[in-house]
C-alpha cells in the first residue's frame, strides 16, 4: 500500500503534479516574482524557502488561485489555474478559523461551501478531526484552544474536502517549538498514509529538511528559483532520531550556506 | 461582592435623594417615598398603563424601522464602498445634528400622531444602527475572506458565511445603543409635540406642579428602558457565546 523505501514515494491514487511555468508577479512597482519555474511531482513533499520578501507566499497563493500571475502559467494536474479549484486546500499561518463556529463547524466549512449534505459533512468532519488528534474537542470554540490545536483544526478543515494538493503557508510559524515537533511528526504520518502532493512555505531550514523530498530555494526580490535541493533522508522520518543524524546536520548546514549568500 | 456594591450604591443614591428632598434644593422637590407612592397611584389609576401603551407603539414603530432599514443600509455601505463613502457623510450629519430640531419639520409633514413620534424615534436611533453595521463590515478580517475564497466560495456564500457573522457583534452593539437613543427620542418627541404618551404625562404633571407624579413617570420610563436594554444585552450575550 504505502511505499516506505527511501526516495520512492508512491503517490496516492489521486495525487497530481504541479507545473509552475515562467510565473512573474509585480505589486505596483515592486517585482515580487520573476520567471519562476518549479515542477512538483505527484505525491511529493516540496518546501519553498528563501529570505523574507522573496515572494514564496505569493507563489503559493498563485498556485492556490488566490492571486493571479502577471505572466506564466500554473497547472495543477490537468487544470490550468485561473482561480481557486477543488484540488487544492490551503493551510494558513494564522489558522484563519471562524471564531464564531465550533471546531466541528470549522472543519465542515469547506464541505459546506461545496454543497455537501449535512449528514455527510458531519461524518467526514468527525473522521478528519479524529485523524488530526482532536477527537473530543468538536464542540469547543477556537478561542478555547491553544495555537497548536487551532492549527490542527486548520489542517483538518483543509483535509476534510479530500484535496489532492495541500498548500501550507508557514503553518508552524506561530506555534511553540515542542508543539511544532509533535505536529510535524503527525503531519508526516498523515502524509505517508495518503501521499498527497504538499507544497510548504517555510522560513525554517530544519523544518524544510526534516519534512521535504526537495527544497526549492528562492532568491530575494524579485524571487527566482535559486537552487533546488534534494533531501535523500530515508522515510519514515517521524518519531525517529533523524534530527540527530550527521546527514541531517550536513543537509541543514548545506541549506544554510546557500541561504547565507542570499541574505 | 458585586451584589453588595450594587445594593450599597442603590441605598446610597436613595439616601442622597432623601437628603436632597429635605434640604430642600428647590420648591416641591419630591422625596423617594413620595415618588414611589405616586408611581403606585399612577399604575393603579391606569393612567401610566395607557400612556405606556401609546408610547410603546411609537417606540416599536420607530425603533423597528431603524433596525429593519438601518442594518441593510449599513451592510450595503460596507459591501459597496462608494455607497459607504457617500452615505456616511449624511449619517455623520444626522448624528451630529441636534435631532430635536427636526421635531417642527416632522409635525409639518406628518402631523401630530403616533407616527410623528415614531419618525423622531427613528431619526434618533437609525443612524447608529447603520453606522455600526457599516463599521462591522469594514472590520471583517481579510484573511477569513481569503480562506473562504480558497474554497472557491461564491459571493453570496462569502456574505452569509463570513461578512455577516463577522459584523454581528458590532451590529448588535449598535442596536443596543440605538435602543437607548430611541427612548431619548421618544420622550423628546412626546415632550415637544404629542398630546399623549409618557412625555405628555411628564408635561402635564409638571404644569400641575405635581412633581411627585412627574418624577414617578420619569422613574417609570427609566425602568422601561433599563429592562429593555437588559433584555437586549441578554440576547446579545447568547448570540455571542463564542467570545469566550
Amino acid at each position: 500500500m504505502v511505499a516506505r523505501e527511501a526516495g520512492v514515494p508512491v503517490p496516492a491514487a489521486g495525487a497530481v503534479s504541479i507545473a509552475i511555468d515562467g510565473v512573474s508577479k509585480a505589486f505596483g512597482s515592486v517585482q515580487a516574482l520573476a520567471d519562476v519555474d518549479v515542477r512538483v511531482r505527484a505525491g511529493e513533499f516540496l518546501s519553498l524557502i528563501g529570505p523574507s520578501g522573496c515572494g514564496k507566499t505569493t507563489l503559493l497563493k498563485i498556485v492556490a488561485g488566490l492571486v493571479p500571475a502577471d505572466r506564466g502559467r500554473v497547472t495543477v494536474g490537468d487544470r490550468t489555474v485561473t482561480g481557486p479549484g477543488p484540488e487544492c486546500s490551503v493551510v494558513f499561518q494564522d489558522f484563519a478559523l471562524l471564531p464564531w463556529s465550533t471546531v466541528q463547524k470549522n472543519v465542515e466549512f469547506g464541505l459546506l461551501l461545496r454543497g455537501v449534505s449535512p449528514g455527510e459533512r458531519a461524518e467526514r468532519a468527525q473522521r478528519t478531526i479524529a485523524k488530526v488528534g482532536l477527537a473530543g474537542f468538536e464542540r469547543a470554540y477556537p478561542a478555547q484552544l491553544s495555537g497548536g490545536m487551532q492549527q490542527r483544526v486548520g489542517l483538518a478543515r483543509a483535509l476534510a474536502v479530500s484535496p489532492r494538493v495541500l498548500l501550507m503557508d508557514e503553518p508552524f510559524a506561530s506555534i511553540d517549538e515542542q508543539t511544532r515537533r509533535v505536529f510535524q511528526d503527525d503531519l508526516l504520518s498523515l502524509w505517508s498514509e495518503e501521499r498527497k502532493t504538499v507544497v510548504l512555505v517555510t522560513h525554517s531550514m530544519e523544518e524544510a529538511i526534516y519534512l521535504s523530498d526537495r527544497v526549492v530555494v528562492l532568491s530575494p526580490r524579485p524571487g527566482r528559483v535559486h537552487q533546488v535541493l534534494e533531501v535523500p533522508l530515508p522515510r519514515p522520518r517521524e518519531g525517529g532520531d533523524v534530527r540527530a543524524t550527521a546527514e541531517f546536520a550536513r543537509l541543514v548546514d548545506g541549506l544554510w550556506k546557500i541561504l547565507r549568500k542570499l541574505q | 461582592m458585586v451584589l453588595a456594591l450594587r445594593t450599597a450604591s442603590v441605598v446610597g443614591f436613595l439616601l442622597l435623594w432623601e437628603w436632597a428632598a429635605r434640604v430642600p434644593i428647590s420648591f416641591n422637590f419630591p422625596s423617594p417615598w413620595a415618588t414611589l407612592s405616586a408611581l403606585v397611584a399612577l399604575l393603579g389609576s391606569g393612567a401610566l398603563v395607557t400612556a405606556t401603551l401609546t408610547s410603546i407603539q411609537s417606540l416599536a414603530l420607530g425603533f423597528g424601522a431603524a433596525v429593519v432599514l438601518g442594518v441593510p443600509l449599513g451592510l450595503l455601505m460596507g459591501v459597496v464602498r462608494p455607497v459607504g463613502r457617500v452615505a456616511r457623510v449624511y449619517l455623520d450629519l444626522l448624528i451630529a445634528l441636534p435631532t430635536a430640531a427636526l421635531v417642527p419639520l416632522v409635525i409639518l409633514s406628518v402631523g401630530i400622531n403616533v407616527v410623528s413620534s415614531a419618525v423622531i424615534v427613528f431619526a434618533f436611533s437609525a443612524p447608529f444602527v447603520a453606522m455600526n453595521a457599516y463599521g462591522g463590515v469594514r472590520d471583517v478580517r481579510p484573511r477569513l475572506v481569503e480562506m473562504a475564497r480558497a474554497f472557491d466560495a461564491s459571493w453570496p456564500q462569502l456574505f452569509v458565511r463570513i461578512v455577516l457573522p463577522s459584523a454581528t457583534p458590532m451590529i448588535l452593539a449598535g442596536i443596543r445603543y440605538a435602543l437607548s437613543r430611541a427612548f431619548v427620542g421618544l420622550i423628546v418627541a412626546e415632550l415637544l409635540l404629542s398630546p399623549f404618551g409618557l412625555g405628555r404625562l411628564i408635561m402635564s404633571s409638571r404644569s400641575m406642579f405635581e412633581h411627585d407624579r412627574m418624577f414617578a413617570t420619569v422613574l417609570w420610563t427609566l425602568l422601561l428602558s433599563g429592562t429593555a436594554l437588559a433584555a437586549l444585552a441578554r440576547v446579545e450575550a447568547r448570540l455571542l457565546r463564542w467570545r469566550a
